[in-house]
């Protein structure tokens, strides 16, 4: 399996390659991809924006805009913290959708904002008990903006958020049921 | 204590990161997501219908919590910095009552805040500290204080507080409506004292008022960020005209606000274009 970050350099902003190679490198041991399957995370460098998606499984091929990995203390500087936070949450939904026993979501571009949350708390539980950046409270602020600011939508959050190996299935139900919940008592 | 603090003797501990507004400006990579379609397009008002509303409503009011932080410390200064008394080179003792109420209200927007900022899931300090608020606020002339920050940067407050007080509504959550709005009554009031002490301090001098009037013009465009605040539809943070007459603004003086708007964002897309073009040729711009 092979990490391949591009560019090589950066001119526009003050990234270190190696810097984020050493990043996913981690977060492919981790998570523990697919034996065989390569990683590749393309840069757009030019914008200052926070989109980050993936654009193929095999190898697996992120596009991340370079805001999305900028240090928001430090404008055009590299947050490992952040790159691991994004690059983390790409890699476990392309291992999600790797795997037949999680099911079959449907493409990116088809996902509600309200299960593209959910999926995201998901992952990011799942990167927290892999010893990086929880930042739950920020997690828990936007599933609230998608699921209802209520104890149902808080209980949901609490079960993606802590409980291992949900199915697609799974995230749907809960989602739906919180959504449905917001919607009955507002 | 010294009088007049330089905005780089400003206490901050660690947490804080402070970023220069020219260096944010020139970022060449803005107008590259134009040329070749990328980037943000279409209206950019802050709605739960975008993607980044969550995060984007976390930075906005991180960068608002900072400027409570300037504006206590600016009408801290304000009662220091002069003598008082009615003179050209002093503050009224009545000015430097409405200063330190308005320390007061500065105090409780912080702590309100940071108590939002924990709702929010934002660390004090996690987004970097812009310091023009309090730049604005070290005019050696007093009158000119009113209008650069009571005038153009509260009532830039009273835009934001209002936008954010809608999107707490729409996206449905309380704690953050109730914030805004809380605050956005306490800002009208902060406007309106510097429409008053403007009108009064400078009654039978129009010279002065001409001045303070045009600080504020200068301070109204370069808050208005490249079109951040403005009434076009991609602006993030609208124009709130019914505070704003509130506050003490006429219409043409909130018109007025809303060209310099315009102006604001045609003058940083040229910015934009000149760093873009210092990038492809190797030269470097010049402030």
């Amino acid at each position: 399996m092979t990490v391949t970050v591009t560019p090589d350099s950066f001119s526009l902003v003050l990234f270190d390659h190696d810097a984020i190679v050493t990043v996913v490198e981690r977060l492919v041991a981790d998570i523990g991809l697919p034996e065989g399957i390569d990683v590749r995370v393309e840069v757009d460098e030019r914008v200052p924006l926070g989109r980050a998606e993936i654009l193929a499984l095999d190898p697996i091929t992120l596009e991340v805009e370079g805001g999305a990995l900028e240090d928001p203390k430090r404008p055009r500087q590299l947050s490992t913290d952040g790159t691991a936070d994004i690059i983390g949450r790409l890699l476990l939904r392309a291992r999600d959708r790797l795997d037949p026993a999680f099911g079959d979501p449907p493409p990116d571009a088809d996902l509600t904002l309200a299960l593209r949350t959910a999926w995201d708390v998901h992952c990011v539980g799942r990167l927290t008990r892999l010893g990086y950046r929880a930042q739950r409270q920020r997690r828990l602020y936007a599933f609230r903006n998608r699921h209802g600011f209520s104890d149902d939508a808080d209980a949901a959050f609490e079960r993606l958020f802590t409980e291992t190996d949900l199915t697609w299935a799974d995230i749907v139900a809960i989602s739906e049921s919180a959504r449905a919940n917001a919607a009955a008592s507002a | 204590m010294k009088k007049m603090l330089p905005v780089e003797e400003l206490a901050r501990d660690e947490r804080f990161q402070r970023v220069n507004i020219f260096e944010q400006a020139m970022d060449p990579r803005t107008v590259r997501n134009r040329e070749e379609g990328k980037g943000r397009s279409g209206p950019q008002k802050l709605t739960p219908e975008r993607e980044d509303a969550p995060e984007a409503a976390r930075a906005l009011m991180h960068g608002i919590f900072m400027g409570e932080i300037q504006a206590l410390e600016g009408a801290g200064r304000t009662c220091w910095d002069f003598p008082t008394g009615p003179g050209r080179e002093e503050a009224p003792f009545e000015l430097k009552l409405d200063m330190a109420r308005q320390c007061w209200d500065e105090t409780r927007h912080v702590e309100i805040s940071i108590k939002l900022g924990d709702w929010m899931g934002t660390e004090v300090g996690e987004f970097a500290e812009a310091t023009f608020l309090y730049e604005a606020a070290c005019n050696p002339d007093p009158v000119l204080r009113l209008t650069g920050v009571n005038r153009a940067l509260e009532g830039l407050a009273i835009d934001i507080f209002n936008t954010m007080r809608d999107f707490g509504s729409v996206s449905g959550d309380p704690i953050l409506e109730f914030c805004e709005d809380w605050m956005l009554a306490d800002e009208v009031t902060h406007v309106k004292m510097g429409s008053d002490w403007l009108r009064k301090i400078t009654e039978n001098d129009p010279e002065r008022r001409a001045n303070a009037l045009e600080f504020q013009r200068v301070v109204d465009k370069l808050f208005s960020l490249g079109g951040f605040r403005g009434e076009e539809d991609d602006s993030p943070i609208r124009l709130a005209r019914r505070f704003r007459e509130l506050a003490g603004f006429d219409t043409a003086e909130i018109d007025d606000i809303a060209g310099l708007s315009v102006e604001a964002r045609h003058d940083a897309d040229a910015l934009q274009q000149k760093a873009a073009a210092s990038v492809a040729t190797g030269t470097a711009v010049a402030p």
